[in-house]
């Protein structure tokens, strides 16, 4: 039985908001994210025939949409001169979870984490690739996607737990 | 709260967050970014079309055809009998592999990570050897130069795109024992 080809509009409709959660926790800001997934989305749209033609199209354009933030980030870095260095080391975008769909505990720990730890975590968790998709998104070794994702788990855990704890009467 | 648990808590953190943009402004910001792509893509052409005559009128041997694969990667014959090959987009990996074969590069392509094929043996090569056979500079750059009269005999290229840590379309360049099944020959 052949494959039928792959429509954009059910595509966009079927992944967007996997998408969206997955370049959101790379991020951290939603409002930047819907609009490097939108981004991506139209990039994708404009490039069908290959993107349609890629083994995990969804991974493309979660992989378009952070190439086109770090774009983003070396314009805004040429443009603009940062005054404390500091500024640049702090989590993305604290502030943009105020007010949001987003529980803002488990955003705020999704944050202090390394920008790559939070990359696996979004491809392996929120876009539910495999160990060995995420590994080809990334250009990484399958281990050391593992490895990302024990050392994340193992920090948000840490960052979660003692909240938990007290919630529970001992 | 074990690992399950801690799954679940992070995607339950985002499972109210839903794409707002419709479709139809995806597809109208799409046509922008095609309307974006055609006119460097327009200059591309009319430097291919110029650089083709100049070859042409030198009697350089392009063995390849005049380029239709241009918004894809394109590989051109360089004076002193190196090979350049740009990559823009991981497309055609068949076809690329095809053309720098016909150029005289043994050669084997993969992309999207997809690895050296299992008919490939890896070449073992110093760094003085690969400086002499790939001149250029290697990645990030999604553009590199083949020097084929470097490759010491029994040995092909293999050539896969290598993203850095955060995706980018880079060349990543080794050496494979040539041979039918993997070089083509």
């Amino acid at each position: 039985m052949g494959t039928a080809p792959l429509d954009f509009a059910e595509f966009y409709r079927k992944s967007a908001d996997g998408c969206l959660r997955a370049v959101l926790v790379s991020v951290g800001d939603l409002d930047a994210a819907q609009d490097l997934v939108d981004e991506a989305f139209a990039r994708a749209w404009a490039s069908w025939r290959t993107v349609s033609a890629h083994p995990a199209p969804a991974a493309w354009v979660v992989r378009t949409a952070l190439n086109a933030n770090i774009s983003r980030w070396r314009r805004r870095r040429r443009e603009i001169s940062v005054p404390d260095p500091g500024l640049v080391a702090d989590p993305p975008m604290a502030g943009g979870i105020t007010g949001s769909p987003i529980d803002p505990r488990i955003m705020t720990a999704l944050m202090r984490l390394p920008a790559r730890q939070r990359q696996v975590v979004a491809l392996r968790l929120i876009l539910d690739l495999d160990t060995g998709r995420t590994a080809e998104v990334l250009s990484i070794a399958p281990g050391t996607v593992m490895a990302h994702l024990g050392r994340a788990l193992a920090s948000l855990r840490e960052e979660l737990m003692p909240e938990r704890q007290q919630e529970s009467p001992s | 709260m074990n690992d399950d648990e801690l799954i679940t808590a992070v995607r339950e953190a985002v499972a109210d967050v839903h794409a707002t943009t419709p479709v139809e402004q995806i597809r109208r910001r799409g046509r922008t970014v095609r309307a974006r792509r055609r006119i460097p893509g327009l200059a591309a052409v009319a430097i291919a079309a110029v650089a083709a005559t100049a070859l042409l009128t030198a009697s350089h041997p392009a063995s390849h055809r005049a380029r239709t694969e241009l918004m894809a990667w394109t590989v051109a014959k360089q004076r002193g009998g190196t090979i350049s090959v740009t990559i823009r987009e991981l497309y055609d990996p068949a076809g690329l592999q095809r053309t720098l074969r016909a150029d005289g590069v043994p050669a084997v392509v993969t992309f999207y990570g997809q690895g050296r094929p299992p008919s490939c043996r890896p070449y073992a090569a110093g760094r003085g050897l690969l400086g002499k056979i790939f001149p250029a500079p290697l990645p990030p750059a999604a553009a590199v130069v083949i020097r084929p009269s470097a490759l010491p005999a029994g040995a092909g290229v293999y050539l896969n795109d290598s993203s850095n840590p955060y995706g980018f379309i880079g060349v990543s360049l080794g050496l494979v024992h040539a041979s039918k099944q993997c070089t083509g020959g």
